[in-house]
Formats: structure tokens, sequence, C-alpha cells
């Protein structure tokens, strides 16, 4: 009977923020143990919160066979990889001070902003280790300043966010980069309904269509993309991948639930336009005949299921000024959008900041936008940037879409 | 509780725990996809004193006072804790309140849940455009306990139950994907449920043969009871939850109580009393639940609070602090919130409308001073009666003009429970929350 144990410990310490002053201390440990065993084709599993005893779960999983949850056994090769975190990011008695003193500059710098939400401190560590001799371990940290800001007067929940993440505090570059936030938000900015580079986030600019990625929708026919596998459908330019690399996705896990290690810690969905590889678990890449991407996520009881960490498109410019030089629109804030199943987007965009040459010059107004799915990562697809000079740790996509004042 | 809790002196703290059972049945294609029981047991430990929350969220409940002793010494004792404002709010309720122990979702075997989903699956192969059913079993049990440092102690139980199907869709061309799905908080709820799931499926295959793009741009629509309840939650709901009013003082003069907000004929609640999964006894600093009226004809007549914001606010408690798990800190949230009814019948709501929408099902919402609704299921409404289905991406508007908007309800409010999904606000995210309304027309909203 083939076997794999998994654990994972995460600690976090996360303050809350209420007008600009730090007002509550968190502090979360959390520690899960996972057993999977594989016999004559089917899977047990057996998952405790807090400290793993490896045998009782054992003993549990071997009970669950008799559900009778059919899955491949494929454990992989035997191997040995480590990968540790990098140096504490702030000494946990430092981190409310540190905190309140950079909230206090950021207040004084944007007198017109309110200042809510989180800031958290998190050490996340796991380890993969299966009966083929397979042995993984990963652990890594990372700083979130997540603040929610109100324009003081405005009336809304809010109306834009202040971000940072990464693997160490520097307070300097998060005020210049939200210096610029502010200066643009208060400075008014127009623009003629028409075509334009939208710039966003490029985890939102795909999430949308991320279902269209996912093997079990593309074998059953219904995906957009099905048939497709190893065609060019999208631009040159776009490559595709799920981030778990901790060069970029701070404090992630460089292996999936399933132990799977991809090359360079970021597995390829679309590689110069092609598509190259879908969402599965090794269970639906056996059973429908498709790769295997690596990509799989687990509850702490539960089978794998597909999983995707955090869109990472290969670069293609070095700066937003050399990727859309003139006129673009910087999205900040769009909730509600959505694609019809033929593949129509649209949303209405909350917030957004006019940009030329890759610098925000202004607040545009509540925009719509729109476009069409393969035209959108075809032809209208301009490329991406990883740490523009003004946005540091910010993985950023540009798409031409239509769009009008709300 | 697992142990006596020894409170201090100088300090409020209070200690909830929960003692959550679920179960999960997957099956997709035929096939055993999952099968799972869980049972977790966890603690959320908060302290105040009067300057600063500290929070401990433990999986060791068998060891709370070492938790909390922890707390007690990262904090500042303060004499005067009682005379707080927050703590003063606090109410003392003590309280045992069991109200599905001949019921318990913990007492039935797997295989009868498993029996269940199994009964339904058939129902979604019945036609050759589905070439992906899914379905799920999903239960859950929680006893929760709180005790304070004032003396509140508190124990209640908590239950939701249901199927969630999906079927993925495609014939040539055209690919639609299905939903259907019913939750309670009892399972001969969610029992004799095939006729209602056939006619379902029925009507969403007709959709994907049958649907046409929507010609864009402004139309009356008319909101089904499910599409109502998430504009209501998403609109003005989120809006009511009080701690966004605390960074910003201006808040408070835009937020005055007894403002008109919307049309007089629209009235909007939340009840954390009213039955389905938004039903919590008591909220997670155990504030007692009461039905609150976030608009009444028209004018905004409360919102929704926990303590800190009540006392910041100088108003009353509401019953709304809550948290997803033991993993968070309770702050303000829904619970069941909806639109009360009005005075026609549907015939009558879409009588005079001579091109407009009618929204039946929706994927999702959102609303900040835009709302917007993504509909799965909607039809034409060409003089005064239901047509063909239409493909609509979101319907949208600007939330306080919408409000203004709204011209006709009907007369039967129709509450809804889910098991999937439920309310996400920052890190806190799948909250159960339940919502409904009327059938609700709005005499203009932006189609796409």
């Amino acid at each position: 009977m083939e076997k794999e144990f998994l654990k994972e410990r995460e600690h976090s310490v996360t303050l809350n923020v209420t007008a600009g002053r730090i007002d509550s201390y968190r502090e979360l440990e959390r520690t899960t143990g996972t057993v999977r065993v594989y016999d004559k084709g089917c899977i047990g599993v057996a998952g405790c919160l807090g400290e793993p005893d490896e045998e009782d779960l054992t003993g549990r999983a071997r009970e669950a066979l008799a559900f009778g949850i059919p899955y491949p056994c494929d454990l992989g090769e035997a191997a040995e990889q480590k990968i540790e975190g990098g140096e504490e990011i702030i000494p946990i008695p430092e981190f409310i001070p540190a905190m309140q003193s950079f909230l206090d500059r950021l207040g004084k710098m944007c007198p017109k902003f309110a200042f809510s939400n989180k800031i958290t401190l998190m050490d996340q560590r796991s380890e993969y280790r299966s009966s083929a001799g397979r042995h993984l371990l990963s652990s890594g940290r990372r700083l979130d300043v997540q603040l929610l800001v109100q324009d003081r007067g405005s009336g809304n929940l809010f109306d834009t966010f202040l971000g940072w993440t990464g693997d160490r505090f520097d307070p300097e570059g998060m005020l210049e980069m939200f210096r610029k936030q502010y200066d643009a938000f208060y400075t008014p900015a127009d623009l003629s309904p028409g075509r334009y580079p939208v710039v966003a986030e490029t985890s939102s600019v795909f999430s949308t269509f991320l279902r269209h990625f996912t093997g079990d929708l593309y074998a059953a026919g219904a995906s957009l993309l099905s048939g497709r596998l190893g065609q060019k459908v999208f631009s040159d330019r776009l490559t595709l991948r799920d981030d778990m690399n901790p060069g970029t996705a701070f404090g992630a896990c460089f292996f999936d639930a399933e132990g799977c290690v991809s090359p360079d810690f970021r597995p390829a969905l679309v590689e110069n336009g092609v598509l190259k590889g879908l969402l599965t678990t090794k269970k639906t890449a056996g059973q429908y005949g498709l790769p295997n991407l690596g990509t799989a996520s687990a509850p702490y009881d539960g089978v794998p299921g597909i999983g995707f960490h955090g869109a990472y498109a290969e670069p293609t410019a070095r700066s937003l000024r050399k990727l859309v030089p003139g006129r673009a629109v910087f999205l900040d804030v769009a909730s509600g959008g959505d694609a019809t199943p033929e593949g129509h987007f649209a949303t209405p965009v909350q917030m957004a900041y006019l940009m030329e040459d890759g610098q925000l010059v202004g607040r545009l107004p509540e925009l719509n936008m729109s476009g069409d799915f393969f035209r959108m990562f075809g032809e209208d697809y301009l490329g991406s940037v990883r740490d523009d000079p003004q946005w540091e740790n910010y993985m950023l996509s540009a798409v031409v879409m239509d769009v009008a004042k709300a | 509780m697992p142990e006596v809790i020894q409170f201090r002196e100088g300090f409020y703290a209070d200690v909830r725990t929960e003692d959550r059972y679920r179960t999960v049945i997957s099956m997709k294609a035929g096939v055993l996809e999952e099968m799972r029981n869980r049972r977790e047991r966890q603690a959320f430990v908060r302290v105040y004193d009067g300057r600063m929350w500290y929070y401990a969220s433990v999986t060791d409940v068998d060891h709370l006072q070492r938790t909390l002793d922890g707390l007690y010494d990262a904090a500042t004792e303060n004499p005067h804790i009682g005379e707080d404002p927050v703590v003063r709010k606090f109410e003392r309720n003590r309280d045992t309140l069991m109200r599905f122990e001949d019921c318990s979702v913990r007492d039935i075997p797997l295989c009868e849940k498993q029996a269940l989903l199994l009964s339904c699956l058939p129902l979604l192969s019945e036609d050759h455009c589905i070439t992906m059913p899914e379905g799920k079993y999903l239960d859950r049990s929680s006893l929760f306990c709180f005790e304070s440092s004032l003396g509140a102690r508190i124990c209640y139980d908590y239950q939701t139950c249901g199927i969630a199907l999906s079927f993925s869709m495609a014939e040539g061309e055209k690919k639609f994907t299905g939903n259907w799905q019913k939750g309670g908080t009892r399972l001969d709820e969610i029992q004799g449920l095939e006729s209602e799931i056939r006619a379902s499926v029925a009507e969403q295959t007709a959709f994907l043969r049958q649907s046409v793009p929507v010609e864009a741009g402004e139309y009356p629509v008319v909101l089904s009871p499910e599409a109502a309840g998430v504009f209501a939650h998403e609109s003005f709901g989120h809006k009511s939850e009080s701690d966004f009013m605390l960074s910003d003082e201006s808040m408070r003069e835009e937020w005055q109580l007894g403002r008109k907000v919307a049309s007089p004929i629209l009235s909007i609640v939340d009840d954390g009393g009213a039955p389905g999964c938004g039903n919590v006894p008591y909220d997670d600093e155990g504030t007692k639940c009461r039905k609150n009226h976030l608009i009444r004809n028209g004018v905004l007549s409360g919102r929704l609070h926990s303590a800190q914001t009540a006392a910041a606010m100088d108003e009353g408690l509401t019953g709304n602090a809550r948290a997803v798990d033991c993993t968070f800190e309770p702050i303000v949230r829904m619970t069941t919130t909806y639109i009360e009814g009005g005075d026609l019948d549907f015939d009558q709501l879409i009588a005079p409308i001579r091109k407009g929408y009618y929204i039946k099902t929706i994927r999702h919402g959102s609303g900040m001073s835009t709302f917007t609704i993504a509909p799965s299921l909607a039809y034409e409404i060409i003089d005064g009666k239901l047509g063909r289905p239409v493909q609509i991406s979101v319907i949208s508007g600007s939330v306080f003009e919408t409000l203004g908007l709204i011209d006709g309800l009907t007369r039967d409010v129709k509450l809804l429970s889910f098991v999937t999904g439920g309310c996400g606000k920052m890190e806190q995210q799948g909250l159960p929350v339940g919502f409904g309304g009327p059938f609700v027309r709005v005499s203009s909203m932006n189609v796409q």
C-alpha cells in the first residue's frame, strides 16, 4: 500500500487598522496533517487539525479506502528538495510600533484618505513525504499590507486600495508608490469612449476566464478552449503560468498538493500563444488523457482537486512606459464583471486612473469595459510587466478593451 | 466550554468555541469524488483593555486558560474597564438553545446522505446535451459556546444541509453551465425534490438551445426573489455594516438616520431570527439577534452593529457581530437580509412593461456605488408577457438611483438558503447568510 504524508503549519500575526490606528492584534497558529493511502485503484484520506499523529491518521486513511473513491496511484520519482524562506521580516515585538509609525507617515502624506483593514505577517511551512521516497519541504514568509481607502466625505464603503506584498518591509518604497496613487487620485481626468490599452493586475485580467482552463470542463466540451490543446489560440506574446515560485509569489509553497514540482515552479497553461496545459489533478489528467500540470490543491482531510495559485504572465517589457506608451487606463477597482458562455466579457469599473507613458496622471470617472475572450488574449493582448519601477512586486498585464463612461 | 475559565479583573475578555462537524459527498459523471466527515474544534479568545483588542485563534481547546493568560499579559490592566463605552454595550445573556438535537445531521449515516445525492443525479442525465453532471451533498452542524468576563454564558447549535448540482452543457457551439441547489436546516427539507430538479434542468437545457443575445440598453427590469435578495444584500446591506463608518467621521453625516434613500414602497430588513442558513440566535459576541429595519418606506432607519461600532455611534446593538469561524474575530456582518413584500401579484407586476427583462437566477452580484448582477437565466418581457430566454452579461446601475426607481413589489416574500458560496468581506469569505424578497420591478436599469 502506497502512502503520502503532508504537514502544514501556518503562523500569522494580523493587525487591524481603523481610522489609521492599529486597534487589534491577532495571533493565529494552525497545524494540519494529512495521510493518503492508495490500494487497488482507490484512495483513502484522513486529516487532522493540530499536530498530526501519523500512525493514527494512517489507520483512519486505510479505513477510508472502504468508501471506494477511485484514484490512480502515481507518487512520482524519489526526490529530495527543500526551499527555506528568507530572513525574518520584522521581529514580532517590533511589529506594532513599526507599522503604526508607517501608518502615521502615510496618514500625514495622504490627509484626505481614511485607512482601514489589515496588515499581516505570515510564516508558512509545508512538508510532503511519500512511500516512493519523495520528500519536499517548503517554507516562506511574507508581509501583506492591504489597506482599504475611503476618500473622506465620499460616502462610499471604500474608494480604492493601497496594497503591498513582499518578503521585506520597505516603508520608503511603499510610501513612494502610495504617494503617486494619492496624487493621481485627486487629479480629475477624462476619456472619450473608445478602445484603449487597459492595465491591471495579471491575476484579475485572467480570473474570469480561468474556469475555461480546467481539465474537467475542457474534456466535457464545455470550455471555450475545448479541443484546442497544443494549438495556437492566443497572441505570441502571451505565456501564462501558475506562479508557485517563492521569488515572485512570496511565501508560496513550491510544490502542489500531490507533490508535483514544475520547472521554475511555474507550470505553463499557455506558451507563446499555444495552449500547453490545463488545470488538472493526477486523477483528471489520467481520466481525460491530459498532461498533469501539477497545480492541485487539497483540503487537509480531502481528495486532491483542481488548484490555481496565482497568475504569472511572462514579462514582455521592462516597464509600463515601454509596454503602453502614450495613453492607457489603469484599472484599480472593478467589481461585478462577468462573461457570457460565448466569452463576451463586460465589467463596471469603479476606480481607474488615466496613464500617460506608464505614469498615473489622474483619476477617471466610473467606466464600463468590455471585450471578447479570444480577442482580448489574441490580437488585443499587449503584454506584461513585472516590477515596473512604479509598481514594485506587482505583475501587471495590458489588454486593449472597449472603454466607455458609466 | 471544555474547562472553567478564570477571568481577571481590569480587563474585558470573552472566549468562543465551536465544535464543527461537516460532511462532503461529491459525485462527478457518476463517479464518487469525495466522501468525508470532518470534525473540528477551535476557539477564539479576546481580551480588551480599553485601548487595544488582543486576539488568539487556537485549535488546542483544552488549554484555553493558558491562551487567555497570554493575552492578559500582552494587554494593560485597566481598573476602569467596566466604564468603557464598548464594554458597557455588551449583553450578559445566559442561555442554552439546542434546536437540532432531534434531527442532527451528525446522527445520520453517511450512506443515507449518499443515497439522497444518488437519487438526484440521474435527473441530470436525461438530456444528451449535459456532458458533465456533478452533485454534492453538504452539511454542517455546529455547537457554539460563548462565555464572557461580564457573566454571559451561551450555548446553542446551528445546522445546515443541502444538495448542490451543476451540469456543463454543450450543443454545437452553444455552451452553458447549469446549476440547481437547495439548502435547509433539516434533512427532510431537502428530500423529495425530484420534480423541482427535473423542471429546473429542463428550463436550463431550453435556455442553452433557445436563448438569444440581449439588446444592450436601458430597460425596465423585474428581479426574482433570488435576484432581489442579492440586490438588497449587495447594494444596501453592505452599506449598512457600520464598521465602514468608523474611519471617516464625515460618513456619519452622510448616513444620518431619517434620510430618504429609496422609493417609498421599499423596506429592507436584516433579521438574525429569520429561518434558514442566516439564522443566528446570538452573534459572536453574545448579543441576541433581532429584526432590524435598514430602510423603512424609503427612509434610512437603521444599520448593523458590533459592540465597537454601536458604542462609537452611540446606537443600540443589533446582533450582527459575526465571524466566519474561530479563525477570525467577529466583525459587522449581515444575517438574513430581505426586501419586504408589496401589494401586486406577478402578472400585475409585469403587465405595464412593453419591453424589458426578467432576471430569474443569478451567478453573482456585487455592489459599491454601482451595483452589478450577473444573471444566469433571464427572459424578455414583451407587452406585459414573458418571452424568449436571453443571454445577459450583467445588469448594473447606481445604487441610490436604482433604489429610487423601484416601482412595484409582489405580495409574497421568499427567503432562500444555500449550502455553497456565502458572503465575503475582506479576509472572511463564505459566511452563511440568507436573503430574499418578493418579485421587484425597477423602472430602468442598464442591461448588457
